[in-house]
């Protein structure tokens, strides 16, 4: 009990020997970020979606072009996630890097970016349901009623507050891996014309069909990763904050870069370069599934579900993270970052539920095809708002340390930052400039200027009401970025401040 | 024996109001009892005068071991940290213990007493020995909760740092009509501003928990 500590005073600190116990390691963290990147939904649910809608097929280097860059942008976000409190959310970075009105606009346009990646997924996971249900329990029901389903049951488990986590986690995420693999050795071993054919890995791929449309491809690539930056949530539960989320984060892009870029790899080539494109849009889901044999595509296919549900929790409390941060920093009403019963934060996580809701209901009523227009248009708006984020994040990653170099060397604090933000700042233009290729529209269509504008509007309207902020409540103003650390005005973490 | 008064502890009251006065259930989730129970034990030691916190962390200001024995105890541990720590290490240090020692506290003060669980090898429950002395620490909070009412330190402390853990929805059902959470941001407004940074660290500990899902 207690009095064991007070025969400790020789040693070294009773207490920090104590709360080091407590904390996470490598592994937990990473089973955190991989989580919220549910390998499955992104192999059977964004990569043939893509090739289909996109109509591009060096996916497989994309990924491994992304993953370089993101590489390069992780060497400076890990170094200044350390130096700060929040460091879970990117408009924690933006705030002290590029000032505090940025800060808002960046919470906003992250708002909306998780928003559009939670509920895109009932796009996928109504369909996914009903087409299991039709199979093997023979109950026919439109993809919109297994959305609403889900979405009470993910409803419901917000609010009871619970996550999928510790070994339930890690056997679902285990087996979606082990799946993955085993779908595309099973692919590559059967290459269409028995000549397996490296052309979609090649990078110089990525700007064969004209420069513009690298951008389209990174949005799609980025999607794959995101998640990844959700390592420093855990930054003042981890064991060593200085190794364990740099090495989480790392090796969260590297088995993300091996995993997609493999299995889109084996996809191309099983159905063909020529051939994956009308493949994909013919099997949808299935042009992952039929790599294997029947036990495998089984297998896969009931995964898939349950991927799609996991990820559908994660970014419901992601989203219900950044309202109820934003609520205790009073930039959203109060209201949101308040407690109920059980320290259960009721309004946020019922906030989200709602927008769930009402898209699901939009979707249903309008006769939009979920597969495309839900899952893939809003998922991959999701992802757009993500680089844009990124962006932003690598320039405050710049200002924050040259402003105090905090001893970090000039790679981390501005090299590899500079270069992030460069490259993910072209990405973007290219991006904006081909959305049409991305959503699979005519050039002029409303969608491919609506979705990428929603976020010029949720960052005018941040960058705004911070500057009134400024004006009208300054106590306020001070402490956005701050999250849960509002109230007390701390900058750094605790893990940095006392020398270990 | 357990009184309507209590043991005039500041933990002591705060673990009666987080959990059912009938049951003895917990009313929140371990991790913000933990941290709110932490935040108690060092104000019980800050109301005593024996330790203070400054911008440096947390500082024993007077050694003499008090003559209660988690609070020598928690004394000593402070006292054997070479260096000085933060409030919010302390916090976490303490939380980790601090309900099986703040129950065990009031066990022997007559307030609690143990059930052997249904199934005999999960350890029992906590239950209150009197219903009426559980549920008067909520009773004994109400003047920081209106206007108009003189308010003791310990009060608004313990309101305060009930507040800080998730306990504020709980407080203001019992409370009268006319109480407003403005009137308890002003009763620990008025407090010293010790104790009041001791406060709103407590709360920044129960919302990083509360955010990083760990609670």
């Amino acid at each position: 009990m207690m009095s064991r500590t007070q025969t400790a005073g020789s040693k070294p600190s009773a207490v920090s020997r104590a709360l080091a116990r407590d904390r996470l390691g490598v592994p937990a963290v990473l089973g955190f970020v991989l989580a919220g990147v549910a390998p499955l939904t992104v192999a059977a649910g964004v990569i043939p979606t893509a090739y289909a809608t996109t109509g591009l097929t060096a996916i497989p280097a994309a990924f491994l072009v992304v993953a370089v860059i993101l590489g390069i942008f992780a060497a400076g976000y890990v170094a200044m996630a350390r130096r700060i409190t929040n460091s879970g959310a990117f408009y924690a970075f933006v705030a002290r890097g590029l000032g505090r009105p940025a800060g808002v606009a960046a919470a906003l346009v992250a708002l909306v970016a998780y928003t559009f990646l939670q509920v895109g997924l009932y796009g996928a996971l109504g369909p996914a349901a009903a087409s299991e249900a039709a199979e093997h329990l023979h109950v026919h029901a439109a993809w919109w009623q297994w959305a609403l389903g889900a979405w009470v049951v993910i409803a419901v488990l917000g609010l009871l507050r619970v996550d999928i986590t510790g070994w339930v986690l890690g056997v679902l995420l285990t087996a979606e891996i082990l799946v993955i693999i085993a779908e595309t050795l099973s692919g590559l071993a059967h290459p269409a014309g028995g000549h397996l054919s490296f052309a979609t890995l090649s990078p110089a791929g990525v700007a064969s069909a004209g420069f513009g449309t690298f951008g389209v491809l990174a949005v799609v690539a980025v999607l794959g990763f995101v998640g990844f930056e959700q390592a420093p949530v855990l930054a003042e539960e981890a064991r060593d904050a200085r190794r364990t989320i740099p090495a989480a984060t790392y090796a969260a892009l590297g088995m993300i870069a091996v995993v997609y870029a493999g299995a889109s790899w084996a996809m191309a080539a099983h159905a063909g370069q020529s051939q994956v494109v009308t493949a994909a849009g013919r099997q949808g889901p299935g042009l992952l599934f039929g790599l294997g044999g029947n036990g495998l595509s089984q297998a896969a296919q009931f995964l898939f579900l349950t991927s799609l549900f996991a990820a559908a929790l994660a970014f419901h409390n992601v989203v219900w993270r950044y309202i109820y941060a934003l609520g205790r920093e009073n930039v959203l009403p109060a209201a949101l970052g308040r407690t109920g019963g059980n320290n259960i934060p009721k309004t946020a996580s019922l906030t989200q539920s709602l927008t769930g809701l009402a898209t699901i209901g939009i979707y249903a009523a309008a006769g939009w095809n979920p597969m495309a227009r839900l899952f893939f248009w809003l998922g991959t708006t999701g992802g757009f708002g993500i680089l844009l984020l990124l962006t932003l994040t690598a320039a405050a990653v710049i200002l924050f340390f040259a402003r105090d170099p905090h001893g970090e060397n000039a790679w981390r604090r501005l090299i590899a930052p500079a270069l992030a933000a460069t490259l993910l700042a072209g990405v973007v233009v290219l991006a904006v400039k081909n959305y049409h290729t991305l959503l699979g529209v005519p050039p002029g269509d409303l969608a491919a200027w609506a979705l990428p504008a929603s976020y010029a509007a949720a960052a005018a309207i941040g960058l705004g009401w911070g500057l009134i902020l400024k004006l009208w409540r300054p106590r306020t103003y001070a402490a956005i970025g701050l999250g849960a650390h509002a109230i007390t005005g701390q900058l750094t973490p605790s893990t940095e401040r006392a020398p270990s | 024996m357990a009184q309507l008064s209590g043991t005039g502890r500041l933990a002591d009251d705060l673990f009666l109001m987080a959990h059912s006065d009938v049951t003895g259930k917990p009313l929140l989730q371990p991790r913000a009892i933990g941290l709110g129970l932490a935040g108690a034990l060092l104000a019980e030691l800050m109301l005593s005068g024996r330790i203070c916190a400054g911008p440096d962390g947390v500082a024993v200001a007077d050694p003499t071991p008090p003559w209660e024995e988690l609070a020598r105890v928690i004394l000593g541990a402070l006292l054997s940290e070479r260096e000085q720590r933060p409030v919010g290490d302390w916090l976490l240090f303490l939380a980790r213990t601090a309900v099986a020692d703040v129950a065990r506290r009031l066990a022997q003060s007559g307030y609690l007493a143990r059930v052997a669980g249904r199934r005999g090898w999960r350890g029992g429950r906590w239950v209150p020995v009197d219903a009426d002395c559980a549920f008067a620490p909520l009773v004994r909070v109400r003047p920081a909760l209106v206007p108009s009412r003189p308010v003791t330190v310990p009060a608004a402390c313990l309101a305060g740092l009930a507040a800080a853990c998730g306990l504020a929805p709980r407080m203001f059902s019992y409370a009268p009509p006319n109480a407003t959470r403005r009137c308890l941001d002003e009763a620990v407004g008025r407090l010293d501003p010790v104790l009041r940074h001791l406060i709103t660290q407590t709360q920044a500990a129960v919302d990083s928990a509360v955010l990083s899902l760990r609670v």
